[in-house]
């Protein structure tokens, strides 16, 4: 992969190139949390690409969580066509867009049936992405042998160091992008990659750190088969409020209902992001309910990161970002499950698996 | 654009009223529309919303198509007040359908309850199209009372002056009342004395639709005759939105319902939990 280097100064005349031809987003402090806003002259000095990740999932961009799909018997519905970029954002954010890719593009979920409105949202998109420095409590990619920076799925990747970024080129789109303004690139030496891969393996660390009491002999892969049973479940959803924010917030989250709204004689059909956690998910005619029980969807959430997207498309459809943790209002850590879920069945745990 | 989420207009050309309950919708749509049996389609309702049907007509017939659907909630309510020269909407066929080439000279049981009946009848419909393929067909159905029995004229009547030479017929309703001469008892009664119509029940196939407790109880019955679970055929019932595997409600273990059933085999289902639920 081609590899530049872009110094501090660079990186801001590159942003001002970027925002006067695209629309540009990218994380911004709110409060506790960075959160992907469109950025300004005038907040483009706030910008926060070296941290972690933001709460706001980047599917947002891509399954908008409402969004006309039909109009009445008319096929004239126009996309958008605007470019984009989208700047910051991280590893794990990447990895969560080969989930939804597989559903709406891909072959093994309904090939015919592409979903046009991702695509052309994906093909109008730049994503520059960057490493992750600061993983905070609730971030655990590493128990999913991810790494806090991205290997692949970006256009441009910023490794963050002292005088400026290593930049990666990862696609045509990126290599364009760098050409309109070349200039602002130099060539890497290897004294910037040593500093890079330094960097990299710090916050690396950190992560083995916070998650060292998490970490299980087994993946979780293997510790939710057969446990449909297990008391674990209950266990952990008796402080679960039903609010269906793990969900919302989750960036391979992308289940969605078909919604239809009356207009005069008329009809629009609008697609809202649903939740699996919510009672009404699979209820069917006449009440009956094959997940009744709140304890039953809590565990289809994890089921269906880890046993229906493998059985499918053989990868995990979780990527350890920690947002669910983070939004939580019954504080439930999917960590702690998997370690009851471990613990049950005698598999050793954190540091006796050492 | 090639929208997915897009219905084709379509007509309504006569609406049949089968039971309280049961309304048969023969519709036209605007475009060429071809499915097979086991297939199913999603019909908006204008402005109320969109469900999953199973067309209940021939697929040999390309002119019309017809689903036949019960009244249980919002958009079936809606519908049911709709009437000839309406317009609604339908998107599909999707899902499978019944490997019916698989099931040549074999000797075929149907088992079907209530409005379970409507994919049973398209099937019914595309087998006797072919008759001399296959070497036996008994035909199974449950309904609550004399008055729920749907495609009454055909079932009681028609389809037995029609095919009673190559078809058997065990009709049977779990309340009788003073019109009803046939049998009393649950539908799995149908299922004593098989051996009586079926030479060799390892052989043969069953397809099966109807409420989940039926069917539950169905299969379980039908095991305990001896058919093997890779004979056994289910249309399940999940909710759905999309139809077209993409939105996730009709998750069932490894599989989307709208993707790679309705039809299962039970061979394929049985080491789900809760299936039936
Ligand atoms: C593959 C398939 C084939 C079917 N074929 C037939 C048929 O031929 N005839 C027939 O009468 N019925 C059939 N059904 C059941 C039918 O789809 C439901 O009865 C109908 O969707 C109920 O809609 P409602 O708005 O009137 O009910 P309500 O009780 O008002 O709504 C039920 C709620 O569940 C949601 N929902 C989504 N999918 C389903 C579902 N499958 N069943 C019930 N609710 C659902 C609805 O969106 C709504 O939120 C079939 C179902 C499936 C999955
Ligand atoms: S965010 Fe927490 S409380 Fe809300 S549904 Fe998810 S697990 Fe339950
Ligand atoms: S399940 Fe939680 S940790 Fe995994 S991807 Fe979703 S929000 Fe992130
Ligand atoms: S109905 Fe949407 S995935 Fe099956």
């Amino acid at each position: 992969m081609k590899e530049l280097f872009l110094s501090k100064d660079n990186y801001q005349r590159f942003l001002e190139k970027i925002l006067s031809k695209f629309s540009l987003y990218a994380p911004l402090q709110k409060g506790d949390f960075l959160f992907y806003q469109k950025v300004s002259k005038e907040n483009i000095s706030d910008i926060i690409i070296d941290t972690k990740r933001a709460i706001h999932p980047l599917k947002s961009f891509f399954i908008p969580a409402r969004r006309k799909v039909s109009e009445y018997f008319n096929s004239s519905l126009t996309l958008d066509q605007k470019e984009r970029v989208i700047l910051g954002a991280k590893a794990c954010d990447l990895n969560a867009l080969k989930i939804s890719d597989s559903v709406y593009t891909g072959e093994k979920f309904g090939a015919e049936y592409k979903d046009p409105f991702y695509i052309s949202a994906r093909e109008r998109t730049i994503l520059i992405s960057s490493d992750c420095m600061a993983p905070d409590e609730n971030c655990f990619c590493n128990l999913l042998g991810s790494k806090p920076f991205p290997e692949e799925g970006f256009d441009l990747n910023l490794s963050s160091l002292e005088e400026g970024f290593v930049v990666q080129v990862g696609s045509e789109k990126g290599e364009k992008l760098i050409k309109e303004c070349e200039s602002l690139f130099s060539s890497v030496d290897q004294d910037m990659i040593k500093k890079r891969e330094k960097r990299r393996e710090k916050a690396f660390k950190l992560l083995e750190k916070t998650n060292r009491e998490f970490k299980t002999a087994v993946s979780y892969r293997e510790l939710v088969k057969n446990s449909y049973d297990s008391p674990v479940w209950k266990e952990h959803s008796e402080s679960c409020v039903d609010c269906g924010g793990c969900n919302q917030i989750c960036p391979t989250c992308r289940c969605f209902l078909l919604s239809d709204k009356k207009v005069g004689e008329k009809y629009e059909r609008y697609y809202l992001w649903d939740a699996c956690l919510l009672t009404g998910f699979s209820r069917v005619a006449g009440g009956a309910n094959p997940r009744k029980m709140l304890s039953q969807r809590f565990a289809n959430r994890l089921f269906c990161k880890f046993y229906f997207f493998p059985e499918n498309i053989s990868i995990d459809a979780c990527t350890g970002c920690g947002r669910c943790i983070a939004v939580c209002i019954g504080k439930i850590d999917m960590r702690k499950v998997f370690r009851d879920l471990a613990v049950e069945r005698k598999i050793p745990v954190g540091l006796e698996n050492e | 654009m090639n929208n997915p989420y897009q219905p084709i207009k379509t007509k309504i050309l006569k609406v049949i009223t089968e039971t309280p309950q049961i309304k048969t919708f023969v519709l036209k749509p605007e475009n060429h529309f071809k499915f097979e049996a086991g297939q199913f389609i999603q019909l908006t309702v204008p402005g109320v919303g969109e469900g999953p049907f199973t067309p209940s007509s021939s697929p040999y017939d390309l002119e019309k198509i017809e689903v036949t659907i019960m009244r249980v909630g919002k958009v079936t309510s809606a519908l049911h007040k709709m009437k000839e020269d309406d317009v609604v909407g339908i998107r599909g066929p999707y899902g499978n359908r019944y490997p019916v080439e698989k099931w040549k000279n074999k000797e075929i049981l149907i088992v079907g309850g209530g409005v379970g009946f409507a994919p049973l009848r398209s099937l019914f419909l595309s087998l006797t199209h072919n008759i001399k393929d296959y070497k036996k067909i008994v035909f199974c159905y449950g309904a609550k009372t004399p008055q729920d029995i749907v495609y009454k004229e055909a079932v009681l009547d028609r389809w037995q002056r029609e095919f009673g030479k190559n078809v058997s017929f065990r009709i049977t309703v779990d309340r009788g009342d003073e019109t009803w001469k046939g049998k009393v008892g649950l539908v799995t009664t149908t299922l004593d004395n098989l051996d009586e119509e079926i030479s060799s029940i390892p052989e043969s196939v069953s397809v099966v639709c109807g409420p989940p407790v039926m069917m539950k109880f169905t299969t379980l019955k039908l095991l305990d005759v001896g058919y093997k679970p890779e004979n056994i055929y289910l249309s399940m019932e999940k909710n759905m939105s999309c139809g077209i595997g993409k939105c996730g409600h009709c998750q069932l273990g490894k599989f989307l319902v709208c993707r790679d059933g309705p039809v299962f085999t039970y061979d394929q289902l049985k080491d789900i939990p809760a299936i039936w639920d």
